[in-house]
């Protein structure tokens, strides 16, 4: 026996969300296509309405859920200047009520991923706020491309770590409901029905690397020159970082005037040569290859060793948004296999 | 024709006249990506297909591939037009490079900027590979289709696109990366002491990044479109080049990298151009 | 600003060092009176004033700006204003497509002699900002979260 939800009662919860002020978030067509020839990249944002919605559970949105809870430019407070005294305005805690609808699980099971950082040395408010504030319903993938790995990393299109309601399609009107916290209980409760359906498991995308030979490589290959030869075509941008579930890192910036201004927080970049940039001028990672390195080192041996998560979801989007399809999974297939093949052209 | 550029790429790498081969390569599911080779054996990775969209010229400026040693660039006739630009600004040395030209067939390389292609076959690579299928004339008001359109819009609405076009900028920075002619070893965007543009990806910051990178490439660009490719928030960032050229076009008859005659227009001037607006 | 008072146009003027500078001196030694509403700002020549300087104007709350230096081939530096020039032809170009308004953007050449021109324009442009009213769009996409 399974809880089922048709698509229709499910967009009508969706509308009286949104028309009871609440914040409903999900993938849709940025904008119409104007002729331009330019694909119009699908992307996680707030509805006005439910129609707007893409539940299909086949486009894998161009960006990642995090902004949702870790926005990309945030303001920590205000600062005025009063004479020789310098006033500080807090900022209002966010209090809306959020609710996803339609996320990738590999989004969603990045969350309690970050939450190991936002709660480490120091309890970040706002991250935990929004948290708590918001319900996320994900629909299992139906159908993966060559950029997907969650397989690889210990996950799989129907992980529901991280999501309060999980979906399966059963049809094209039908989902199986899988209810995985009390949250997401009460948040379809009476939309649901008991059928006698279940969902037929949806395919998974290959298992493209062995995590433990991978782990074995990072540990002894600092200094491999495959780090060097893969990376090369690397541009330096902060498309991957930027479009990724788990990336974090964020730069504290002032900004204002003789008068006052605000401090904010914005995401930063590992593959921007400004992020390690000294004031001396020194810049210890002084190339992409060992910025591509501290990236992997990061996600598979840092974060691991700190928190023990992996920091990867294998959603693939780092290669799908990169200009020269350089991400997690090519770099981590081009030094996985590097030994080996090293071993067989001896 | 592949096979031709493989055994052009080995040969060149044979005989030493160049160290690398700046090419095409396999990626997953037909895409191709950048890649470098340095040795005679590995000219089996080069591709040429309709998916290579990358204009590589933007390696051509970066540390890490200048330090591989004399390089052959593969090039379309599109990517072309930044090496002259590159050269004109004293960026590459045109007798350090060996160029080879790609000519597309009509079933080629299949961008947006395709259709208001007029140009298909490479004019000064060193090389030239392949048979074009002919070219295509084009008029001023073909190549400035797309912005005509857009600026049939009123002041009002113009300025409403780009806030929810911007409002989806997240600074990763992409369309400056990719850019063959963005070659500033420290971009103004990222000058910090005191910062010039808001680092900020809020629209504030969004507008005065994308108006500042688009104004650096005035007269400048080439039309390659990689920006507009290659963000991953799918902003039409080629109506502002667009508008760049034509004004260029225009007032100085003057397109950027199409003649290797003609002498740049910034950084130039001459005591007649027009000043009405001016009082 | 309370609502009551009339709207005050904030108009930032770059002029530079040698001429409009001096044009504006000559204004205020000869007792031209010309409106409050502009805050000049003195740079060495019309060729150095950076275009990201018109939009820091506007992130500021100018609702108009002047960039203004000396006639063609009176320049300090013989071509700067020809160099200007020729990118100010570019960049309202730029600004029309971003729809930024173009009637908040004005050049001028004015001479260390001409303090009557510059009172005059200054005053000119003050009015037609007057009239076009507080920069509100320029100011919604700065105070955007």
């Amino acid at each position: 026996m399974s809880e089922t939800i048709t698509r229709g009662a499910l967009l009508q919860r969706v509308s009286v969300w949104i028309g009871g002020g609440k914040s409903v978030i999900g993938p849709r067509q940025v904008k119409p296509a104007n002729g331009s020839g330019q694909e119009v990249p699908v992307q996680y944002g707030r509805v006005a309405s439910a129609e707007e919605l893409l539940l299909s559970g086949d486009t894998r949105p161009a960006n990642s859920l995090k902004e949702f809870f870790f926005p990309r430019h945030e303001k920590l407070y205000g600062y005025q200047f009063k004479g020789r005294q310098i006033e500080l305005t807090d900022t209002e805690q966010p209090s809306t009520e959020q609710i996803i609808v339609g996320g990738r699980p590999c989004d969603a099971a990045a969350l309690p991923v970050l939450d190991h950082l936002f709660n480490w040395d120091y309890r970040d408010e706002t991250f935990n706020r929004r948290r708590e504030l918001t319900t996320i319903v994900t629909i299992a993938c139906r159908s993966f491309d060559s950029h997907c790995f969650c397989t690889s990393v210990g996950s799989s299109p129907v992980d529901a770590r991280g999501s309060d309601v999980l979906l399966l399609a059963v049809d094209a009107e039908r989902y199986e409901v899988r209810f995985v916290t009390e949250k997401g209980r009460r948040l379809l409760n009476g939309a649901t029905t008991t059928a006698n359906e279940n969902a037929t498991e949806p395919a998974a995308p290959p298992k493209r690397f062995e995590m433990e030979q991978l782990k074995e490589f990072l540990a002894g290959g600092y200094e491999r020159p495959e780090w060097k030869t893969t990376t090369l075509r690397c541009l330096g941008c902060g498309a991957c970082a930027y479009t990724c579930p788990t990336c974090h890192c964020f730069d504290i910036v002032d900004e204002g005037n003789a008068a006052g201004g605000l401090r904010a927080r914005n995401w930063d970049a590992c593959q921007f040569g400004l992020f390690t940039l000294h004031a001396s001028g020194h810049n210890p990672r002084h190339n992409q290859a060992e910025r591509q390195r501290q990236r992997i080192h990061h996600k598979f041996q840092i974060y691991p060793d700190k928190f023990g998560e992996t920091l990867c979801t294998g959603c693939g989007n780092c290669t799908r948004n990169c200009p020269v399809g350089l991400g997690v999974l090519s770099v981590v297939e081009a030094i996985a296999a590097a030994p080996r093949e090293n071993q067989s052209q001896k | 024709m592949q096979n031709e550029l493989r055994q052009t790429c080995r040969r060149l790498l044979e005989e030493g006249t160049v160290q690398v081969v700046i090419g095409y390569g396999d990626g997953t599911d037909g895409q191709t990506f950048p890649t470098f080779v340095t040795r005679r054996d590995d000219v089996e990775r080069l591709v040429w297909n309709e998916r290579c969209y990358t204009n590589l010229a933007t390696y051509l400026t970066r540390p890490e591939i200048l330090a591989l040693g004399k390089a052959a660039i593969c090039v379309k006739a599109c990517d072309e037009r930044a090496l002259v630009v590159l050269e004109k600004e004293s960026q590459i040395d045109r007798s350090q490079l060996v160029v080879i030209g790609l000519a597309c067939s009509t079933d080629g390389v299949k961008q947006p900027k395709c259709e208001a292609c007029e140009n298909r076959t490479p004019r000064w690579a060193n090389v030239t590979i392949g048979d074009a299928a002919g070219e295509t004339a084009k008029t001023t008001a073909d190549r400035y289709a797309a912005l005509q359109a857009f600026m049939q819009k009123t002041p009002d609405e113009r300025m409403a696109y780009w806030k929810t076009e911007l409002a989806r900028c997240v600074k990763c920075y992409a369309c400056r990366q990719v850019c063959p002619l963005c070659y500033c070893r420290q971009c103004i965007a990222d000058k910090n002491r005191p910062v010039v543009i808001s680092t900020s990806a809020t629209l504030k910051g969004s507008f005065a990044w994308q108006i500042t990178r688009a104004f650096h490439l005035g007269g400048r660009c080439i039309g390659c479109d990689e920006c507009t490719r290659v963000c991953p928030a799918g902003i039409d960032l080629r109506l502002l080049n667009l508008s760049l050229a034509r004004a260029a076009e225009e007032n100085f008859n003057f397109r950027a990298g199409v003649d290797v005659e003609a002498e740049p227009i910034v950084g130039a001037y001459s005591e007649r151009d027009r000043e009405e607006f001016i009082r | 600003m309370s609502e009551q008072q009339p709207f005050e146009p904030k108009i930032v003027a770059y002029v530079c060092n040698w001429c409009t500078y001096l044009g504006a001196d000559l204004a205020g030694t000869n007792r031209l009176e010309y409106p409050a509403n502009v805050r000049i700002i003195r740079l060495p020549c019309t060729g150095r004033i950076d275009f990201n300087l018109i939009i820091k104007a506007f992130e500021m709350g100018a609702d108009a700006v002047l960039v203004s230096g000396c006639h063609p081939g009176d320049c300090h530096y013989t071509a700067g204003n020809f160099h200007a020039r020729r990118r100010w032809i570019l960049f309202r170009q730029l600004l029309e497509t971003m729809g930024i308004d173009t009637r908040r953007v004005h050049f001028s050449w004015i001479s260390a002699a001409e303090g009557k021109k510059f009172q005059q324009f200054v005053t000119e442009i003050t009015e037609t900002a007057r009239a076009l009213g507080p920069y509100q769009a320029y100011r919604e996409i700065c105070q955007a979260e």
